[in-house]
């Protein structure tokens, strides 16, 4: 009985208890000497430990103007904010970098459009609909251009086999016109936008690294 | 008691701090400076080293106080920081000699030199019984006596069960009993 309403004393003690508990543990004391003593030695415990004296520390007027000194060498270490955000001019560097992006998500759409524009152009043109109006397509010769480029990369030498293989993708290419030229220009520019997030994503980690690293630390 | 402050105050000066404003983290820290200092005081048992665990407390605050989370009671919050700078300044000086640490302790007005020095060596002894116990049960017992925190507070400060809380002060206060009968008794045989 003693045993499990000692563990109850130092709740009892504290203002812990509630309700049913504390009646239990009120009634045991008004019957338990023992009891009686130990929550007294608690209490004396307690006491003592509350009324230890305080010591001198810097007034805290002192103490902030310290502290607001080491918060300004911290900060310019750190690049911490040192007045309110919002009285701050945005830096140009903060929004220009988001232009590399925006401008290659820009020119990636008008390639696509360009492209599509002109495949069904010469589609229009191949189908006849464009009558004598597409003369001055005829000029230009894509698929001729897209020819000569896949036969010098072959140092111009084109076997018969190559050659029926370009022709069939000539005969393609009537209905998807500078299929080439539209995969490569659209490659470099994935690869360009690849690149700046490859080096968005560098930039931004070893600073959420370091904020866990301090999270953790505190 | 130390006045309490308003809590839109409060909240309005925590919201200028999570924007960078350091007179408003300024007029914070005077707010809650006493009672963090003295915790950390009573987890340390030296001026010196409590003021540099102060000052290392804050500055974490001000480095943090963007991931305060608002609603949260921030003397609570402020603790948990307090406690953990203290226990790391006390680590880093784990090596080094205690400091005079009842050098600086406020006189009692009205008591008489011998009297006095009996209130002295009682102080040191209850540094050096606070001293002996173990990091976890002196953070609870502390937080308890001097934070005046609740056992649900000291729970959520020191991110433990309830039940692990009461433990650790029933250990905590057991020990302390025991340590300060022996020692008092010394005392008493000394000056009677």
């Amino acid at each position: 009985m003693c045993e499990d309403m000692r563990a109850s004393l130092n709740a009892y003690l504290d203002g812990e208890l509630h309700g049913r508990r504390m009646v239990d543990v009120e009634n045991h004391l008004a019957a338990c000497a023992a009891c009686r003593n130990e929550l007294q030695e608690l209490q004396t415990v307690s006491d003592l430990l509350r009324a230890a004296p305080a010591a001198a520390f810097l007034p805290a007027e002192r103490f902030v103007a310290q502290l607001i000194l080491r918060l300004n060498a911290q900060d310019t270490a750190l690049q911490l904010p040192r007045r309110p955000l919002r009285d701050r001019p945005p830096k140009p560097a903060a929004w220009a970098g988001w232009l590399v992006p925006a401008g290659l998500l820009g020119a990636w759409f008008f390639i696509r459009t360009i492209f599509m524009l002109t495949t069904a152009l010469f589609a229009a043109d191949a189908t006849g609909l464009l009558g004598q109006a597409s003369a001055w397509l005829t000029g230009s010769q894509p698929q001729a251009l897209w020819y000569m480029a896949v036969n010098s990369l072959f140092g111009g030498q084109v076997s018969a086999a190559q050659q029926s293989t370009l022709s069939l993708f000539n005969q393609v290419n009537v209905l998807g016109e500078n299929l080439f030229n539209g995969f490569l220009w659209q490659a470099v520019v994935v690869l360009l936008y690849w690149g700046w997030l490859a080096a968005w994503w560098l930039r931004r980690a070893p600073r959420s690294m370091k904020v866990t690293a301090a999270t953790a630390q505190s | 008691m130390l006045a309490t402050l308003a809590t839109e105050t409060e909240a309005g000066l925590i919201i200028k701090s999570q924007q960078g404003d350091r007179n408003a983290f300024g007029e914070l820290v005077r707010h809650y400076y006493p009672r963090v200092t003295h915790v950390i005081y009573r987890m340390c048992g030296d001026t010196a080293l409590a003021e540099d665990a102060a000052q290392e407390a804050f500055l974490r605050a001000w480095l943090h106080i963007s991931s305060f989370r608002r609603g949260e009671p921030l003397r609570n919050w402020l603790y948990r920081i307090a406690v953990n700078a203290a226990l790391d300044v006390l680590r880093r000086r784990a090596e080094e000699p205690a400091a005079d640490e009842t050098l600086q302790m406020i006189p009692e007005p009205g008591l008489g030199p011998e009297a006095a020095l009996i209130e002295k060596e009682r102080v040191t002894l209850l540094q050096q019984a606070m001293r002996s116990l173990p990091e976890a049960a002196r953070s609870a017992l502390i937080l308890r006596e001097y934070g005046e925190l609740s056992y649900q507070e000291i729970a959520g400060v020191l991110e433990i069960p309830i039940g692990t809380v009461m433990s650790r002060l029933s250990y905590a206060r057991d020990r302390l009993r025991e340590v300060l009968k022996e020692q008092m008794l010394l005392v008493e045989s000394e000056y009677v």
